[in-house]
């Protein structure tokens, strides 16, 4: 019996090293059922055109409802305005709509939808509904596993609106934007694991574009990551981002992110306990 | 007299009932990429009421369920919180007393049983092998005809210590 029970497992058993839980990019997977992520996202990036960093702020809490469902609930804190100022928030959700999975590899479409809100001034022309414009954005993402890295794009429309109640978004800007990202993902280290306690580490590198639709105005960005999960629960990215092109106007293009993530599992478990 | 051979019986039904039971379950889940990936799936396991308790392979994503006396559990318990994890299920194999198959849910196929004390059996069905596998599996056994119907609450088996 033992040995068919090996004989099924060798037969079966072929290692798959890999991440995709990308810095910028949501991968098509969810956040498992039943389960709330909090993730502590901060970000400072140089300004252009006048000296210091632009520093954002944006806790955001993401629960999973079904396997396929998940919603996102995010806030937008920045110091752009020389102190630190409650901007707006989003609400997101995701959902999964095809799944292909192999012991050695999996393939996964999702199409999501968000919508934001922001008060802060309009500084520039790119897009950004993710603390910086009033705005939804809609999408589809497709995630492939082979072996040891993971493959993600996303392509997605991108629309702004006013950022009420005092500023209008500017009309000589373009007010939508079509927005793609290609990201690579790699589980370096354990080599071999021995337990859920092992810290594990991952490095990224993701691309990220976008291009205004009215004047086909561009940027293109790289973002190499590092990222390390303890335990099992906890995460943490380190990444940063460069422009590698852009013909549009931006304040700020190039700055760091520090992400500090949390997996609360099985909610109902845990309320079913504490009675 | 009448009560004690009433009591008996009712003791032997007993008996026989609780020991047509699943005590251990062993799954390879599939589509995953990390540690925290298979802690998921381990919460999920971990959170059903008769499991006794998990052991993780996480280099194969194998998972081993011992589960509690007297459980009533059936393979679709698994496959639901696996899935609801965000995977799914590539391989099943459940070790079970063979009182278990008078369930009418086990349909055994490619497999006979003999007698024996604990049986160990695959599931074949579409959710507890790979997709690859099950359409292997499904031109094998095209002509048993309950396979093809994909109904969630019976099981194809297949023996495996014979």
């Amino acid at each position: 019996m033992r040995w068919i029970v090996a004989f099924i497992v060798i037969l079966t058993y072929q290692k798959t090293y890999s991440q995709e839980l990308f810095v910028i990019t949501d991968p098509a997977s969810n956040v498992p059922a039943n389960s709330l992520a909090v993730n502590i996202m901060q970000s400072s990036f140089k300004e252009q055109f006048e000296k210091g960093f632009n520093y954002h702020f944006m806790p955001e809490v993401t629960y999973g409802l079904s396997k396929n469902l998940m919603f996102r609930g995010s806030a937008f804190i920045s110091n752009r305005s020389n102190q630190l100022y409650a901007e707006g928030g989003s609400i997101m959700t995701k959902y999964r709509f095809y799944s292909t999975d192999d012991l050695n590899s999996h393939f996964r479409l999702a199409a999501y939808g968000r919508y934001s809100f922001n008060r802060a001034d309009i500084h520039q022309e790119q897009i950004e509904i993710v603390g910086h414009n009033t705005g939804f954005e809609t999408g589809i993402i497709a995630t492939k596993l082979v072996r040891k890295l993971a493959i993600s794009t996303t392509v997605s429309y991108e629309k702004a609106f006013d950022n009420r109640p005092q500023y209008d978004f500017p009309s000589n800007f373009g007010d939508n934007a079509t927005n793609y990202t290609l990201s690579f993902g790699r589980l370096m280290y354990p080599k071999k694991y021995t337990s859920f306690k092992q810290t594990n580490i991952n490095i990224m590198v993701e691309f990220v574009g976008q291009t205004i639709n009215e004047n086909g105005k561009t940027f293109f960005d790289i973002v190499p990551a590092i990222q390390f999960i303890f335990n099992s629960q906890v995460r943490i990215d380190l990444a940063y981002r460069k422009e590698l092109y852009s013909s549009m106007l931006r304040t700020a293009p190039n700055g760091v992110y520090f992400n500090l993530y949390y997996t609360f599992f099985n909610l109902k478990k845990r309320n079913d306990n504490g009675k | 007299m009448k009560k004690i051979l009433l009591a008996s019986i009712f003791l032997l039904m007993f008996s026989i009932k609780s020991n047509a039971q699943i005590s251990k379950i062993e799954l390879r889940a599939t589509g995953l990429t990390c540690s925290m990936c298979s802690n998921a799936i381990f919460k999920q396991l971990e959170s059903i009421s008769d499991v006794d308790s998990v052991e993780t392979d996480l280099n194969t994503n194998t998972f081993i369920v011992f589960l509690k006396k007297d459980n009533k559990l059936n393979p679709k318990t698994f496959k639901d919180k696996v899935e609801k994890a965000g995977f799914f299920i590539g391989v099943f194999i459940v070790t079970a007393t063979p009182e278990i198959l008078d369930q009418n849910i086990y349909i055994l196929v490619d497999s006979k049983l003999e007698k024996q004390t604990e049986i160990n059996f695959q599931v074949l069905d579409k959710g507890y092998v790979t997709e690859k596998e099950f359409k292997k599996l499904s031109k094998t056994y095209k002509d048993v005809a309950t396979y093809s119907t994909n109904n969630e609450n019976d099981f194809h088996i297949k023996i495996l210590n014979q």
